[in-house]
């Protein structure tokens, strides 16, 4: 196959991401599956409505059915004869601490999933293959329990206050100078929640008048982030590079719309992995596209922090590139240091600039000490100063298990989405049956995983994504694969045609339509 | 499966008609129609296409130009609320492919069904009858048209 790779001078390593397509066959039998679930759907309904089957869903009060209705009871359909169908794999309580294994409560439901009772059991030592615990920090024994536990008890669990006020402890200062010094960046800020770095800056970097090229596939907080902030938003096709120029060509050429006049600022908004995909930015375009152009980039690396890299440093040590070439660098403390909190590092102007103006800084309430004290903990773990290897065993133990899982997932013939180097790896269910059934039966076989479907995910492309960790020794992995390996002969997963191109680029086309902006 | 509802598709209802295999689904539904009609034993072929059409088009009107809204909640504040999933195809651009297919086969299927009911009158009434409340709403003039405030809410 004569394969032309794009721009393949700008990368210093193969760069193999692949996105096999669904079966034309299998493609027909997801539609005709959703469609019997449809006219079910609308039978039940009828039911319910003529009494002949008891209503188990909240409805309105005898008094107020005159009135205009609060709620279209259309919008919750999908709710009621979809998801309570399959509700049984999410939500599931887990009462130890989210590591390689897992204890759950085991819970039954007699009425189909509309209400659930706990039989008392608890299901120990489930392999957890869903938390993003992508370096095992998860964990309730070890340097850093300890040392969070001596800043709990020497500061105590809460701040009660925001940084500007009177919240700004002398360990957050500390984490802040060791997140910049370990990105490579000039200065950095933490914040209590990763979510809320994202919504909560943006609007404080771009305004009306600049212009955001955000990605597909971004996640919430990125898309609310950039509503909030009352730019102008357009969407580039998901890590397609053709289609980014051509939307900063037309940015630069046409300016504003109606006023032609230039944009203040051009912002593009990417994540180092993207989570339901495994699919990791084209960072060496971005930035070369970004330089060309003269516009800003704001690189979210919630999941790439930690896992990917030499030593951990992320997306921009995976490919060789300098730090100060990305001008935002948002990271979270969620998945990699098994804390909770966000961060964004950047230069020194940036970050003052941010700790005045920010939402976050001003309202929302800062760390709390033990959280703090795990971060610092771990991540001068990853960099070695704790005077042990533990750090970058770790690194090599994610990279290793990434590549062995993925491996041995290609092989037994599912299909895989992603780079070959993503700790998260989705794999294609399809049918929505079988969401629900495979959540089911890898529970049954002590296995946790994470099922999604439409509409978090295009309409035929439902997914169970299992994320690893460095914590998963290789016999968790076989035992997983074996299972994997069971329910996949059980439930016909093996779609894989293993017609794999090395690079699968996306073809540009013209032929998807976005909202129209007010 | 709200299981990070995270990506910029708003509605992805506008995006289902193109998604791929969905073209060859609708095909292959008609046919399966079709045959069952067929089946059956008291129809003759003249009626069973006639049934097909009928039917066919009474399903497409029911689920394309009356049911309004989504069946899922949407981020956007229910910008769809009011519109039936033909208006809310591609958000709104007309003349896109999937609008193309949907107008062109109800047209396919009526040039059939009258040459298999060999132009007789009675046929020809009901299958036009037929045609026309189905390719009527489609006209772009027509979007978001509600005719006498019918369907309005």
């Amino acid at each position: 196959i004569n394969h032309v790779v794009h721009n393949g001078g700008l990368y210093k390593r193969p760069f193999n991401e692949a996105f096999e397509e669904t079966p034309m066959l299998v493609a027909v039998l997801t539609y005709v599956g959703y469609g019997v679930l449809t006219l079910f759907g609308y039978l039940r309904d009828f039911m319910r409505q003529w009494k002949i089957e008891k209503c188990q869903n909240a409805t309105e009060r005898e008094e107020q059915k005159d009135f205009v209705p609060l709620y279209q009871d259309f919008e919750n359909f999908y709710n009621r004869n979809l998801y309570m169908r399959i509700r049984d794999s999410w939500n599931r309580p887990i009462c130890s601490v989210p590591g390689a294994k897992v204890d759950m409560m085991e819970r039954v439901s007699h009425d189909y999933n509309w209400t659930f009772t706990y039989t008392g059991r608890v299901l120990k030592g489930i392999i957890n293959m869903g938390s993003y615990n992508y370096l095992g920090f998860a964990q309730k024994e070890g340097t850093c329990q300890e040392a969070a536990a001596k800043v709990l008890s020497q500061y105590g669990a809460g701040v009660c206050s925001t940084r500007q006020e009177i919240g700004n402890l002398d360990k957050h200062e500390e984490l802040e100078k060791l997140v910049a010094r370990f990105l490579g960046v000039e200065s950095a800020m933490a914040y209590g929640m990763g979510f809320a770095t994202n919504s909560m800056n943006i609007p404080a970097l771009v305004g009306k008048g600049c212009l955001i090229l955000s990605d597909e596939l971004n996640h919430a907080s990125l898309v609310l982030g950039a509503r909030l902030s009352g730019a102008t938003i357009r969407i580039f096709k998901h890590n397609n590079m053709q289609s980014l120029e051509k939307l900063l060509k037309d940015a630069i050429v046409h300016g504003q719309p109606r006023t032609r006049r230039p944009w203040k600022k051009i912002l593009i908004l990417v994540e180092g992995i993207y989570s339901m995909e495994g699919s990791i930015v084209r960072l060496p375009e971005v930035i070369a596209l970004k330089k060309k152009y003269k516009s800003y980039l704001y690189l979210d690396e919630a999941h790439s922090i930690g896992a990917l890299g030499p030593s951990g440093r992320g997306v921009v040590e995976y490919f060789g590139l300098n730090p100060e070439d990305v001008d935002v660098m948002m990271g979270t403390f969620t998945k990699s240091f098994g804390a909770a909190g966000g961060y964004i590092g950047g230069k020194k102007e940036l970050i003052d600039y941010l700790r005045t103006y920010s939402h976050s800084a001003v309202y929302a309430t800062s760390m709390s000490p033990p959280v703090v004290e795990q971060i610092i903990t771990s991540m001068k773990c990853i960099m070695g100063e704790d005077g042990t290897t533990v750090g970058k065993a770790r690194v090599q133990q994610l990279a290793e298990n990434t590549r062995y899982f993925r491996r041995r997932l290609k092989e037994m013939g599912f299909i895989i989405y992603g780079n070959e180097d993503s700790p998260v790896v989705p794999l294609m269910l399809y049918m929505p049956a079988k969401i629900g059934a495979f959540g089911r039966e890898m529970l049954k076989r002590n296995i946790g995983v994470v099922v999604v479907g439409f509409p978090a995910t295009p309409i035929i492309e439902s997914r169970a994504r299992f994320c690893l960790s460095a914590a998963h020794t290789k016999e968790m992995l076989d035992t997983a694969l074996k299972e994997i390996n069971e329910v996949g002969d059980l439930l016909q997963l093996k779609y894989s045609r293993h017609r794999l191109v090395p690079l699968l680029d996306r073809p540009f086309d013209e032929t998807t339509y976005e909202e129209t902006e007010d | 499966m709200n299981v990070g509802v995270a990506h910029s598709e708003v509605n992805p209802n506008t995006r289902v008609m193109n998604s791929r295999g969905m073209w060859l689904t609708y095909v292959l539904g008609v046919g399966m129609l079709h045959i069952v009609l067929l089946s059956i034993p008291f129809f003759s072929v003249p009626l069973a296409w006639t049934l097909t059409n009928v039917i066919h088009n009474l399903g497409m009107y029911v689920f394309l130009h009356a049911v309004k809204g989504t069946p899922f909640e949407t981020p956007d504040q229910g910008k769809a609320r009011l519109l039936t999933h033909w208006e809310q195809l591609d958000y709104g651009v007309q003349f896109t492919s999937s609008r193309k297919f949907f107008t062109i086969s109800p047209i396919i299927l009526y040039f059939l069904a009258s040459f298999y009911t060999k132009y007789d009158p009675t046929h020809f009434i009901l299958n036009t009858a037929s045609l026309l409340t189905v390719l009527i709403p489609k006209l772009p003039q027509l979007h978001g048209v509600r005719i006498f405030g019918i369907n309005k809410y």
